[in-house]
């Protein structure tokens, strides 16, 4: 498969609602930090790989909407009333594929999933899987900031069955012992840091398993 | 064509701690919801009857309880069975820690799924999927993939929703609940009954007597909160289901419903039912007996079915007594015999769909 507009988003916590007000007006106010970071970062994806057609949307994180959920359980639960609606969707991580949907991408399928930092590879290879359903799957890692100072990070990729220009091919490689440890929060970046450098192919592992990314032409 | 068969499966839920005695209590007089003052106040809620001094304590004593019945089922040899990879499925995870224990008390979803799956006393690769009311069915369409590529022969799915404030809480908001009981297909319906569930299910390689045939996943995005009225994308996906597992509509012969109560979401169900079948197959909801059990409802109505037919019966719909005229689905029970191919639908919020063909491998 290929892999296409690898973008890694860092984002201090005081610029996010600027960011989120600049690129998509007020319309994402209710839909809470988590699926608003998921958002910035995939549409950022999408507008560099540019194409159209059906998407699968697979993304992953580590803590899920936390901001989201403390809020629903802080503001809502203590007083033992019926959660405001709002506060409770945005705490749910998986509808951020509804919003993507709703914002005129046609989504086929979409699955949030809690990974170990290693454990990114599971991505890839399940996107490869969805690939023998559609053409093409975003997949993403996102992580709201959790430390003062620390930046939110929203990164995905596109792949995609079809090879495109400036397109990455990207393949399970049995070589785990030769490549570099990876983790869920620097995959992709290394991932756009080495396309173009015309290296080598470059080698990532996580876990026991290796994925090889290679320049198509 | 999938290749994989569900080898076993075991279930803690409202109806009873395990499978054998939540059958049996299926085949007999429909029991209302507790109302349960832990976690849903007012609203009506099916509370697993297993109780612990606090909520991880207790849903480590559901786990013992649903794994000690998988494994019996399962006979599997212990070195095989501890190297099984477990893909759970949920909506909520630990969320119902804060509840006892406040932020201090709760777990990052992968850590807590890896704590259950340690608890079934497996150790191989944890993955943990949140797709809303189907996270059991995309956990597993994980295990489907695992198994088809060769990576596992065996693979371990958990469907898990655990009693949490939240969760009722927030269902309350968004005016979806009701406040009697769940009436699935009935004209006064008025909503749904939440519910806890912890079901496991071994799915295998190796020929069992139900075959997965295919499991068609689907989007309706017209609104985070319910499908679309016509039901659309939820015939699509039934009808991808079908032609996955090559069956014509007039093979099916049991329609396991999503139907939980929900007026809206029950009558764009009929919607698509009655798009893809004329005359409509015999058809069963299992939310007016489990509650609408969210993340854990795949696997838990999945095996809750497989055992009610295994002795031979189609379970009564609980809670369905007036046919919606207009929606046009009677669910009804009785004898199984006939029943060799199953299509069990699942959807939920946010907009997921999923239908799984499940056919007699024998």
């Amino acid at each position: 498969m290929y892999l296409l507009a690898p973008t890694a988003l860092r984002i201090a916590p005081d610029d996010f609602p600027g960011r989120v007000r600049a690129r998509f007006a007020s319309e994402l106010r209710r839909a809470g930090r988590f699926a608003q970071l998921c958002l910035l970062g995939a549409q950022a994806c999408l507008d560099a790989a540019g194409g159209d057609g059906p998407l699968a949307v697979l993304w992953a994180s580590e803590f899920g909407a936390l901001h989201a959920t403390r809020a629903a359980l802080d503001e809502g639960l203590r007083r033992g009333e019926p959660a405001m609606p709002f506060a409770f969707i945005a705490a749910q991580p998986h509808l951020a594929g509804a919003l993507l949907a709703q914002r005129s991408h046609p989504v086929t399928r979409t699955a949030c999933l809690y990974l170990a930092a290693d454990a990114w590879p599971s991505l890839p290879q399940l996107a490869q899987r969805w690939l023998a359903e559609c053409d093409r799957v975003l997949v993403g890692c996102v992580e709201e900031s959790r430390a003062a100072g620390a930046a939110h990070r929203t990164d995905w990729c596109l792949l995609q069955k079809k090879p495109a220009a400036g397109a990455v091919r990207c393949e399970r490689s049995l070589k785990a012992d030769d490549a570099a440890a990876a983790a869920a929060e620097d995959w992709i970046p290394r991932v756009a840091a080495w396309r173009g450098s015309g290296h080598a192919p470059l080698l990532l592992r996580g876990g026991e398993d290796a994925w090889s990314f290679t320049s198509n032409g | 064509m999938s290749g994989a068969f569900v080898r076993a499966a075991a279930l803690a839920s409202a109806l009873g701690p395990d499978l054998e005695r939540a059958v049996e209590r299926l085949a007999g007089a429909p029991v209302a919801p507790a109302r349960d003052t832990r976690v849903g106040g007012a609203w009506p809620y099916f509370a697993i009857p297993i109780s612990g001094r606090d909520w991880r304590n207790r849903t480590e004593a559901i786990a013992r309880s649903v794994a000690e019945d998988l494994r019996r089922e399962a006979a599997i040899a212990p070195a095989r069975w501890a190297e099984l990879p477990c893909i759970v499925g949920s909506s909520s995870f630990s969320v119902g820690a804060w509840d006892d224990g406040g932020w201090a008390a709760l777990e990052p979803s992968f850590e807590f799924s890896s704590r259950l799956a340690r608890g079934f006393g497996v150790h191989g690769p944890v993955t943990a999927v949140n797709t809303t009311c189907t996270s059991g069915f995309s956990a597993l369409d994980i295990a489907l993939g695992l198994i088809a590529e060769g990576e596992f022969r065996e693979v371990l799915v958990l469907g898990a929703e655990f009693a949490n404030r939240l969760t009722v809480a927030g269902f309350a908001g968004l005016e979806l609940l009701s406040e009697t009981g769940a009436r699935p297909c009935d004209r006064e319906r008025d909503g749904l009954v939440l519910g806890e569930a912890l079901a496991a299910v071994l799915v295998s390689a190796a020929p069992a007597p139900w075959r997965i045939a295919a499991l068609a996943t689907g989007m309706d995005a017209h609104s985070v909160t319910g499908p679309a009225a016509d039901g659309a994308v939820i015939a699509n996906v039934m009808r991808a289901a079908m032609a996955g597992a090559r069956w014509e509509s007039a093979a099916v012969d049991l329609i396991k419903l999503q139907s939980g109560g929900g007026p809206l979401a029950d009558s764009a169900e009929a919607n698509a039912v009655r798009d893809l079948f004329a005359p409509v197959p015999r058809a069963v909801s299992l939310k007016g007996a489990l509650g609408h059990t969210l993340g854990a409802s795949g696997p838990a109505e999945l095996a809750l079915l497989l055992a009610s037919l295994a002795r031979g019966r189609v379970p009564e719909t609980w809670g369905f007594a007036k046919p919606d005229g207009e929606a046009g689905l009677a669910p009804s029970g009785g004898d199984a015999g006939g029943v060799r191919r199953v299509l069990f639908n699942l959807s939920g919020f946010g907009g997921s769909v999923m239908s799984l063909a499940l056919e007699k491998a024998a």
